[in-house]
C-alpha cells in the first residue's frame, strides 16, 4: 500500500481510538454519577456494590438508584447524544457553524406547546401528567411539518431554512410572551422551570422508549455522512459534482435532526447549548469528516450533558441546578477557550 | 467509442436573459476542448448544464450515448467530474479527504484500498503529496485549485468539466496542470475527454485540440486553434486588436504552435 494511504489509515485509527477513549470516559462518569447524590444512606461504594449485585438494597436505595438516578443518567447520555448529533447534522447540511438544534424553531414550537398546556390548560391528551410533554412534542412536530413543506420547494436554499427557523422562533416567542403576560405567578413559575431544561422529568419507561427511538435513528445519520462531507466542504455545486442531490439530502437530514431534537426537548425542556458546542468540540478532535464526526459528537454530547448534570445535582446538594443552566455555565467558557486556543471552529 | 459528449440545440435562460442559444457540441474520446468567450458569454452556464447543476430549457445532452437527465446523480458523477471556479468551504478537511470525495460516487460507505491508492497516486501526479494532510482552508488559492482538480481526476470519469482551472495558478503551475491534463486526455487506453472554460487564449491555443468561441450565447466559431483564433474572430468577440503569430518556435513540443499577442482594445469599429 502507498505510504500516503498508510498515513491516512493511521490517522483514522488514531481518531477512532480518541472516540473510544471518550466512550470510556463517559462510562466512568456514568458510574460516578450513579454513586453521587445527596442521599445520606447511599454512598459511592454502596451504590457500586448494589449495581454489581454484591450487596442487597432496601426499597429506598433501590428506588433512588433505579427510578431516580438511572433514568436521569440514561437521559443525559441519550439526550446529549441526540442533540449533539442533530447539531452536527444541521451545521453540515446548512453549511453554517452557527446553527444549533434550536435554530429551526423546533424548540420554540415545543415551548409554545408547553405554554398552551401550562397557561391555557389546553392539551391534546386528557392525562394531566403528560399534558405538557404531549403538547410540546405535537407543537415541535408541527414545526417539523413546516420544514418538510419547505423541503418540498425545490428552490429552497440553506439560508432560507435558517431564516424561516428564526421567523418561527420569533412568532412562537411572541405568542409565549403574550401568554406569560396574562399568566398567574404559579403558571409563570412552571413555565420558567420547563424552559430551564431538566433530565429528571422523563420516567424510566419514557427514557427507555426515547433511547430506543434515538438509537434507531442513528444509523440513518451515519448513512448520510459522505453526503454531508460533500455538502459541508464545498456547497451545492460541489456536492452535485460528487453525485449528491443537495435539496433532497438537506431535507432528509433536517427532518431527522428536527425529529431527534423534538423527541428530547419535549421531555426535558430547553437544553440547547450542547447541540452547538459538542459538534465544534468534536471537530477539534476528529476534524470535519462526518463518518467520524457524527459518533464523536454523539459521545461528546453525552459526556458534556452528563458532566453538567452531575455537577448541577452535586455542587450545591440538595439543591439541584437544572442541566440547561449548568451546560451553558460550564460549557460556554470551555467552548470559548477551545475555539480561541485553536483560532476558529474550522481548524 | 464514438462520442463522449453530444449536445443538440441546447438553450438556457435566466428569465428573459437568453444565456445559451442553440448550442451544438460533439466531443470525441481523447479530445481536449477549450471554451473561450468574454465574461457572461455562457461558458460556466454551459458546463453547469452538462453537469445538471442547471437545468436547460430545451435541447438534449447525451453523455456516452445516454441522456444526462435520465441518469441518477451518482451515475452521472461516475461519467463526468466538475471543477468549479472556486470552492467556498464552510468546514475544512484534510487535502486527502477532499480528494477522496472524488471517489464518493464509487464508494458505498467503506473506503477500499484501491480508492485510497487512487487518491494517493493522483496527489503524487499533481505534486500535492506534501499537502496530503494539511487543511484545505489553510492552502493558497492556487493550491486549493490544484486540490479540486485532483479530486476531479480521482473521480475517474470519462469527461472532465473545468471552469477556469488555471485562474488562480502561477505561470509554472498553469503549465504543470495543463501538461498533466493533456497527458491524461491523450492516453489512448483511458478514452477520457475534457471541456475547459478558460480565459487565457494562449493556454487554449497550446493545449486544446479544438476551441469553441462563445459570443452572445451562441457558438461564434468552432474548430482547431488555428481555425478559430483569427484576428477577425478575436476582434469581434473580445473587442481587442490582436496579432496572431503562427510559429512553432514559441511552443516547442506543443500540440499547436499559435500565439496570440493582444495589442490594444478596440474602442470603435
Amino acid at each position: 500500500m502507498d505510504s500516503i494511504s498508510e498515513k491516512h489509515i493511521e490517522n483514522s485509527k488514531f481518531q477512532i481510538i480518541l472516540i473510544l477513549l471518550l466512550v470510556s470516559l463517559t462510562f466512568l462518569l456514568a458510574i460516578f454519577a450513579m454513586g453521587s447524590g445527596s442521599s445520606s444512606n447511599l454512598d459511592m461504594l454502596t451504590t457500586l456494590k448494589i449495581i454489581l449485585g454484591l450487596e442487597n438494597s432496601n426499597d429506598l436505595q433501590s428506588a433512588i438508584i433505579w427510578e431516580l438516578r438511572f433514568p436521569r443518567i440514561l437521559m443525559a447520555i441519550v439526550g446529549g447524544a441526540a442533540l449533539a448529533t442533530a447539531g452536527a447534522l444541521m451545521q453540515g447540511c446548512l453549511g453554517n457553524p452557527l446553527v444549533s438544534p434550536l435554530t429551526l424553531g423546533v424548540a420554540s414550537g415545543a415551548a409554545l406547546g408547553a405554554a398552551f398546556a401550562i397557561v391555557l390548560g389546553f392539551s391534546i391528551v386528557s392525562n394531566s401528567e403528560i399534558a405538557i410533554v404531549a403538547n410540546a412534542f405535537l407543537f415541535s412536530l408541527i414545526v417539523v411539518g413546516i420544514i418538510i413543506q419547505l423541503g418540498n420547494m425545490r428552490s429552497i436554499s440553506a439560508e432560507s431554512y435558517i431564516l424561516v427557523g428564526i421567523a418561527i422562533t420569533f412568532i412562537a416567542g411572541a405568542i409565549v410572551s403574550t401568554m406569560q403576560y396574562f399568566a398567574t405567578d404559579a403558571q409563570l413559575s412552571q413555565l420558567a422551570h420547563w424552559s430551564f431544561g431538566s433530565l429528571s422529568r422523563p420516567t424510566l419507561i419514557q427514557t427507555l422508549w426515547i433511547s430506543v427511538a434515538l438509537i434507531g435513528l442513528m444509523p440513518s445519520a451515519m448513512k448520510w455522512s459522505w453526503d454531508l462531507n460533500a455538502l459541508s466542504l464545498g456547497g451545492d455545486d460541489f456536492a452535485i459534482s460528487t453525485g449528491v442531490d443537495p435539496s433532497t439530502t438537506r431535507k432528509r437530514i433536517l427532518i431527522l435532526s428536527a425529529f431527534l431534537t423534538s423527541v428530547v426537548i419535549a421531555f426535558t425542556g430547553l437544553i440547547g447549548f450542547v447541540g452547538l458546542a459538542a459538534p465544534h468540540m468534536s471537530r477539534l478532535i476528529v476534524g470535519n469528516d462526518y463518518r467520524k464526526l457524527i459518533p464523536c459528537s454523539a459521545v461528546f454530547g453525552s459526556l458534556l450533558t452528563l458532566f453538567a448534570d452531575t455537577l448541577g445535582r452535586t455542587l450545591f446538594a440538595p439543591i439541584i441546578i437544572p442541566v440547561g443552566i449548568m451546560l451553558s455555565i460550564i460549557g460556554g467558557p470551555f467552548f470559548m477557550y477551545l475555539l480561541l486556543k485553536n483560532r476558529g471552529v474550522n481548524s | 467509442m464514438s462520442k463522449i459528449l453530444e449536445i443538440k440545440d441546447l438553450n438556457f435562460s435566466w428569465g428573459n436573459n437568453h444565456v445559451l442559444r442553440d448550442i451544438n457540441v460533439n466531443i470525441s474520446p481523447n479530445e481536449l476542448v477549450a471554451v473561450l468567450g468574454v465574461n457572461g458569454a455562457g461558458k460556466s452556464t454551459l458546463l453547469k448544464c452538462i453537469n445538471r447543476i442547471l437545468k436547460s430549457d430545451s435541447g438534449s445532452i447525451n453523455l456516452l450515448e445516454e441522456d444526462v437527465n435520465g441518469l441518477s446523480l451518482i451515475d452521472l458523477s461516475k461519467k463526468v467530474s466538475y471543477v468549479p471556479q472556486s470552492v467556498r468551504t464552510s468546514f475544512s478537511m484534510d487535502v486527502f479527504d477532499v480528494v477522496l470525495l472524488g471517489r464518493r460516487p464509487h464508494i458505498s460507505w467503506r473506503i477500499s484500498e484501491e480508492d485510497r491508492d487512487k487518491v494517493s497516486s493522483t496527489l503524487r501526479s499533481l505534486g500535492l503529496e506534501d499537502f496530503s494532510f494539511r487543511k484545505f482552508d489553510q492552502l493558497s488559492g492556487g493550491e486549493r485549485q490544484r486540490v479540486i482538480i485532483a479530486k476531479a481526476i480521482a473521480q475517474d470519469s470519462s469527461l472532465l468539466l473545468m471552469d477556469e482551472p488555471t485562474s488562480d495558478l502561477d505561470l509554472k503551475n498553469q503549465l504543470e496542470i495543463m501538461k498533466s491534463l493533456r497527458k491524461i486526455i491523450s492516453n489512448k487506453d483511458a478514452e477520457k475527454s475534457a471541456l475547459i472554460a478558460i480565459h487565457d487564449i494562449n493556454i487554449a491555443a497550446r493545449f486544446a485540440d479544438r476551441i469553441l468561441l462563445l459570443h452572445n450565447g451562441k457558438i461564434f466559431a468552432s474548430g482547431t486553434p488555428r481555425e478559430v483564433l483569427t484576428k477577425d474572430n478575436i476582434a469581434e468577440v473580445f473587442s481587442v486588436d490582436a496579432e496572431i503569430i503562427d510559429n512553432a518556435v514559441f511552443w516547442p513540443g506543443g500540440s499547436d504552435s499559435l500565439r496570440v499577442i493582444v495589442k490594444d482594445e478596440i474602442t470603435s469599429k
